[in-house]
């Protein structure tokens, strides 16, 4: 049988939901610059779903015979080195880095979600061990340990993932575990527990709808980071492999060695990632001002 | 504050005893032992030579003696040698670290020397032509990747000045103007990135300590704008800054190692990524330890200059 609490707080969920999609609305509409975030993240979502649609050629498809041609009508990013379109693989590009991004955000926000939920939730010893180990995994800095990461587990677009998920959980529990501790003083959470629910129904039901809209504004930055981390690693010959077109290794592998004769092969991939992780860091700045006008930025 | 300072080094104590098994562990986390494997994979290492590989490298030992042998190699500032160069570590770090060091410290001078003026006149000038090109400006920082401004540099700057960033590190010592022009545009690429940030949050500071009653005083009084905003304002304007740029070290010191393989620096980033590439799992652990020691001590020194920036902040 439900308890009061529960029946109440379940009756609040959908307003709750309501009521922040409407506030991210109106926020859009007062704030162009989120409201541009957002159009730029909808079409890199779309560039990324129907990139085999949208890109003019096969962006495996070498054709040696016009290698390093100049933006052209046929051919509006150029071709690299070995002929393949620059345009068809930087929307192919999309693809890799939304879906790491995707994948690493989801998997680092989760299990920071579980540790910053326990720990919050039961304090003491179970949360200074996990504080501590989290300090640890902090006091390497987030590339530093990507980097290590990926060289022991081999060179690849999963384990970049992996290490980036890694990467993100030690700051994403320490958010849940504030939210938590902060929610544990609400008065329904004392009356919840007065009336006899169970540990993991008070979490569940009671506590984790207060943290996720600090966790849906973290997350959206830290898709941002997760793309510039993995282009990062894909730069270094550590993340996606060739002939994946990814645009970190778009940008090493020929955007450097043919820098001088074919700029283009620089400018593209890099424009793609700024544009990327621009557009999810402006759409987290408008989240949060939507959100949590506690931590407004002027 | 002796007491604090005590306290602090001892908590990181445990922190830096954790990291350095989470880096340990993390080089064992291969099925069998990771670096013979690899290195038999070639097929010109023989069974034998492998054996005596492990016995000399000490990986034929249990887990708990590799580790506290190389604890002990750590802290006595002896961290063994590199597996494919064979040269001592501390010989590789003594040459590394203090390209690093100058590459992060010019960096964080430019950084500063442009965010803090910049978040000043920003929040001084709210709303203006100059604000805006100031906030876009940061915003660009935030998200232009180091790997592409610093590739972009060097392509045009090849293209139209007929430049290319000098081969063959020269120390500051033996030609400061060869070394200068080395590290000029690394460090300007890196300080950009962290510019960003300290900019965002000295405009937001700005903006608010401007509006409190102290600084209505000092206008009131008649006080030049300059002395209201330098001397009243920024002051406190700037202990939030502090933590951001605190908070940026771990930023700095990856970006160095994105930086110094771009521009060929010989220094601890590059000596780290070679090391990942060539699977070089001594240097490393060593690496990353050191790495992660540096931006605790770090952390601490921001951590005590709230003291000297705001005395009402006292550590007990």
């Amino acid at each position: 049988m439900a308890t009061v609490t529960e029946r109440v707080v379940r009756a609040e969920e959908a307003p709750v939901v309501i009521g922040r999609a409407r506030a991210l609305l109106t926020t859009l509409q007062r704030k162009p610059l989120g409201a541009a975030s957002a159009g730029l993240i909808v079409t890199i979502v779309l560039m990324a779903i129907f990139a085999d649609v949208l890109s003019p050629y096969d962006p495996l498809a070498t054709q040696p015979e016009i290698r390093l041609r100049a933006p052209s009508w046929e051919h509006p990013f150029g071709t690299d080195d070995i002929g393949r379109d620059v345009l068809s693989r930087v929307i192919h590009g999309a693809r890799i880095s939304l879906w790491v991004g995707l994948l690493a955000v989801g998997i680092g926000t989760a299990a920071g979600m579980v540790i910053g939920l326990v720990c919050g939730y039961c304090e003491g010893r179970v949360d200074l061990i996990f504080q501590r180990l989290m300090d640890a995994v902090q006091a390497i800095p987030g590339l530093v340990l990507a980097l290590a990461i990926v060289s022991v587990l081999r060179p690849n677009t999963t384990n970049a993932m992996l290490a980036i998920a890694i990467v993100i959980i030690p700051g994403n529990s320490r958010i849940v575990r504030g939210a938590v501790m902060s929610a544990k003083q609400n008065r329904y959470v004392e009356a919840a527990q007065a009336v006899g629910c169970r540990h993991p129904r008070i979490i569940l039901s009671h506590i984790l709808p207060n943290v996720t809209a600090p966790i849906l504004v973290i997350a959206s930055i830290w898709l941002g980071n997760a793309i510039l981390i993995e282009a990062t690693l894909s730069f270094l010959g550590v993340g996606t492999q060739p002939p994946t077109p990814s645009w970190g290794l778009m940008l090493s592998s020929t955007g450097r060695a043919f820098m001088e004769q074919a700029p283009w092969l620089a400018i593209f991939p890099g424009l793609a990632i700024s544009l990327a992780v621009l557009g999810f860091n402006l759409f987290g700045d408008t989240l949060r001002d939507a959100w949590d006008p506690k931590l407004r930025r002027r | 504050m002796y007491k604090y300072v005590l306290r602090r080094l001892l908590l990181a104590i445990p922190v830096l005893l954790l990291s350095s098994l989470i880096v340990f562990s993390l080089m064992r986390v291969m099925p069998g032992d990771a670096l013979i494997a690899l290195m038999g994979e070639s097929g010109n290492v023989g069974e034998k030579e492998l054996a005596k590989l492990r016995k000399d490298l000490g990986l034929d030992r249990p887990y708990w003696e590799q580790y506290a042998i190389w604890l002990w190699q750590m802290v006595s500032l002896n961290p063994g040698h590199s597996i494919f160069t064979n040269e001592p570590i501390a010989v590789s770090l003594k040459k590394a670290v203090p390209v690093t060091l100058e590459l992060a410290a010019l960096a964080m001078i430019i950084g500063i020397s442009i965010a803090v003026p910049v978040g000043v006149l920003s929040a001084t000038r709210q709303d203006s032509a100059s604000d805006y090109l100031g906030r876009v400006v940061a915003v660009s920082g935030l998200s232009f990747p180091e790997f592409w401004l610093g590739t972009l540099v060097i392509t045009f700057a090849a293209i139209w000045f007929h430049w290319i960033p000098p081969i063959g590190y020269v120390s500051l010592w033996e030609s400061p103007w060869k070394n200068l022009q080395q590290f000029l545009i690394p460090a300007a690429v890196l300080g950009f990135r962290l510019s960003a940030a300290t900019m965002r949050m000295t405009r937001s500071t700005v903006l608010e300590v401007l509006r409190e009653d102290y600084v209505r005083t000092a206008w009131a009084k008649g006080l030049e704008g300059r002395i209201v905003v330098y001397k009243h304002a920024l002051k406190n304007a700037l202990i939030p800054v502090v933590t951001i740029i605190g908070g940026q070290l771990g930023v700095l010191l990856a970006g160095t190692v994105v930086v110094e393989t771009i521009f060929a620096l010989p220094g601890m980033g590059r000596l780290t990524v070679e090391a990942i590439l060539f699977r070089d799992y001594p240097v490393v652990q060593t690496n990353v330890m050191l790495v992660a020691a540096t931006l605790v001590t770090l952390n601490l020194i921001v951590d005590l200059t709230y003291a000297w920036l705001d005395p009402r902040i006292r550590y007990s």
